[in-house]
């Protein structure tokens, strides 16, 4: 118990750093990187939904701590990107890398979007990213997500790959 | 009847299912309707507290990486300049040994001409520590009294790979002292102009061109003539290169003397380092 939770730390400390490198060097190229998304999916394929559920708030509020006009949107798009996951664990196979891919492709439109319309719903400040940084920035994700599928299911369940 | 109560077992795990979702999201919901300040603002505080340690780790990680690729690329370059500057060295030792020859010889000269003696100084280089953003024409040197530097002490400068004269020392601490530029109001010097070594008083002009007063009406000063320090000057070495004639003005009928403006050799506002004379040996 203690064993996992403490991989499950070092997983959310691993992403929050890869979701800061990731930002911080694509907001040069006008790209907004989710990386944090690609690890909290990741996460969600492999942990019970009751654990899968807090990371994945916990991801949203860390986020949130950035922000400076609205508290809760990214905790809430989180969860909501969550359920999706849960919803998709019966019918995809995440071990597969084309599932993996779509999935994060798709949740990270479905979370920008989210964002967007909770930031102008709240704030009455259009935050939309632009529909290349947000394209861009859910490929770059995508093409992630192998790699990060790949270290959360290796470190979390071990040398078999395979979620039991 | 076991069917039923399987069947509403079912029912509540699936309720349940949705129990914790539904919190969260009631939860994110109520912190975006919550103002930033007050209960938001502490809850940021004491995320902020467990998330960014490792933020802050990571940039200081990179920060330190991208130093060492700095350093190792500032070493690089420090290699190659260290060669250059080693085969500078080597003609640097031939040049002095042509000079001090050259001295020895004018030495003999002047000796045989029964000419007065000339006059050698060494000092002390200084890097430009401060200037005050009011006063364009004083700066603040990193070297004072400790280092032998006196007050009317003569400074110099390097400019375009000459030496070039930058002002004096007004005011001496320990370990600073304050220099006025050329182009300062308050600055004067005597100077010679031109071929015929004509000897004027140059005074800094501030905002406006610094220039040479009581040069004789008559003398032959065009404007691209070098202006010199004058060997009457108390303070400077004579032949320190000042600046250049930029224009001759006779500004009334009733003058005696040329007016002549300069375009001082050192730049105020780009000077960096600092050579001040601490002392005027006679050889």
């Amino acid at each position: 118990m203690m064993r996992a939770f403490l991989k499950l730390v070092v997983l959310f400390v691993l992403g929050t750093v890869c979701h800061w490198a990731g930002a911080t060097f694509f907001l040069y190229l006008g790209l907004s990187v989710n990386l944090m998304l690609v690890f909290m999916t990741a996460l969600c394929s492999v942990l019970p939904m009751r654990v899968g559920y807090t990371v994945a708030f916990l991801s949203g509020l860390f986020l949130d701590c950035f922000g400076t006009k609205l508290f809760g949107n990214n905790a809430f798009s989180f969860t909501v990107a969550a359920c999706v996951v849960y919803s998709l664990r019966e019918r995809f196979d995440f071990d597969s890398i084309f599932p993996q891919m779509l999935t994060v492709f798709g949740l990270t439109c479905l979370v920008g979007i989210l964002n967007s319309i909770l930031l102008f719903w709240f704030t009455a400040n259009a935050m939309w990213p632009g529909i290349v940084s947000l394209l861009g920035g859910a490929l770059i994700g995508t093409f992630t997500a192998p790699l990060i599928f790949w270290v959360v299911r290796r470190w979390w369940l071990g040398n078999s790959s395979k979620r039991s | 009847m076991i069917q039923q109560k399987i069947q509403k077992k079912d029912r509540f795990a699936s309720r349940r299912q949705f129990l914790l979702p539904g919190s969260f999201l009631l939860i994110s919901f109520l912190l975006m309707l919550l103002p930033l300040e007050g209960v938001v603002a502490s809850v940021k505080a004491v995320l902020s507290y467990v998330f960014i340690p490792p933020i802050r780790a990571s940039h200081e990680t990179v920060k330190y990486a991208q130093d060492v690729h700095r350093t190792v690329r500032e070493l690089l370059t420090v290699h190659q300049e260290n060669q250059n500057l080693k085969q500078r060295m080597e003609t640097a030792q031939l040049l002095i040994a042509q000079a001090e020859n050259v001295m020895a010889e004018n030495e003999r000269l002047n000796t045989i001409l029964d000419m007065g003696p000339q006059h050698r100084w060494t000092g002390q280089w200084a890097r430009v520590a401060y200037r005050e953003p009011t006063q364009w024409n004083t700066v603040i040197i990193d070297k004072g009294s400790d280092n032998g530097i006196r007050v009317r002490s003569a400074v110099l400068a390097v400019e375009k790979e000459q030496e070039c004269l930058a002002g004096v020392v007004v005011e001496v601490a320990d370990t600073t002292a304050k220099v006025l530029l050329v182009t300062d109001e308050d600055f004067s010097a005597s100077v010679q102009i031109g071929q015929q070594q004509e000897t004027g008083l140059l005074q800094g002009g501030g905002l406006m061109a610094s220039r040479v007063k009581y040069i004789p009406l008559l003398a032959n000063i065009v404007p691209g003539d070098k202006v010199y320090t004058a060997s009457s000057s108390s303070i400077f070495p004579a032949g320190i290169v000042v600046g250049k004639v930029s224009a001759v003005r006779q500004d009334d009928s009733f003058q005696t003397a040329l007016t002549v403006e300069i375009e001082p050799q050192m730049r105020a506002g780009a000077v960096k380092e600092l050579f001040v004379i601490t002392e005027e040996n006679k050889k």
